[in-house]
């Protein structure tokens, strides 16, 4: 079973208490009103999708409930590290 | 403390659920449905916000219990309050008691092996559980609170409708 470290437990825990909830550090615009359809199109939907390194959000639903981030390797599955909302991209 | 809210016992019992309120599995574990009691959901930024509206001090770990109050997560508590506890108002504080009495009931699963019986739907390893920890986990896809109460009880928090499911669940458990 895979083992996702949840910063707000401080512990490894197990995957199926956990929720994956897409790329992390995507800032919502300040003004929505003045982008132009592609930029607010670019903003929705638009991902990075890397080969390797990619930051996400993940949510302790079955736990704390806490959104945290985590940097995961998308070839081999593997979490680098895990790290508290909020705080500066790793 | 300011001024109580009283609010009338909507506690739900084994009866209500078409459940019988104790059963003996193979290895001599049994299953207890706890009777109705008050359950209060706590939610406030801080620890010390929300002790001072309840009157009484609350875990600040996740994970760790005390005094039949349990930290589920940074912001989040869950209470078993005496019975006939009012729900404090707390007007104006960043605070919120919800009464959670009728959200779910209390299974109790006691024995030598009980670890080994909830181990057999739940992934964390209860084996090596602390005496006295509470958390939030899932039972097979049921969602769950397993408390520690002692190494060979632990009482399991489940919503009333996952109850009678959970219940046959646990009831049908083989230790190989």
């Amino acid at each position: 079973m895979l083992l996702i470290r949840c910063p707000y437990c401080e512990e490894d825990r197990p995957e199926v208490e956990f929720v994956y909830g897409g790329e992390a550090h995507i800032a919502r615009p300040l003004d929505p009103a003045a982008l132009s359809d592609q930029d607010w199109e670019h903003y929705l939907y638009i991902r990075r999708n890397p080969r390797g390194r990619h930051h996400e959000r993940w949510r302790h639903t079955h736990g704390c409930g806490r959104f945290f981030n985590a940097v995961r390797d998308t070839v081999s599955d593997r979490f680098e590290q895990t790290y508290k909302a909020g705080e500066a991209r790793r | 403390m300011s001024d109580a809210i009283a609010i009338p016992p909507l506690a739900v019992a084994g009866t209500d659920l078409a459940l019988e309120s104790n059963a003996v599995l193979p290895g001599g574990v049994t299953l207890t449905l706890e009777p109705p009691a008050s359950r209060w959901s706590l939610r406030a930024r801080t620890a010390e916000a929300l002790g001072a509206v309840i009157g009484r001090a609350v875990p600040t770990r996740i994970g760790e219990t005390l005094d039949g109050i349990a930290c589920l997560g940074p912001d989040e508590w869950l209470a078993d309050p005496p019975a006939g506890t009012v729900v404090p108002d707390g007007a104006g504080q960043p605070v919120s008691v919800v009464d959670v009495s009728a959200r779910g009931v209390v299974i109790r699963v006691e024995g030598a092996s009980a670890a080994r019986v909830l181990c057999s739907g739940c992934p964390l390893d209860l084996e090596r559980f602390a005496v006295g920890r509470a958390t939030r986990t899932v039972f097979e896809t049921v969602e769950v609170i397993v408390w520690r109460e002692q190494a060979d009880m632990f009482r399991v928090f489940v919503w009333r409708s996952f109850a009678p499911w959970l219940w046959h669940a646990l009831k049908a458990v083989q230790l190989g």
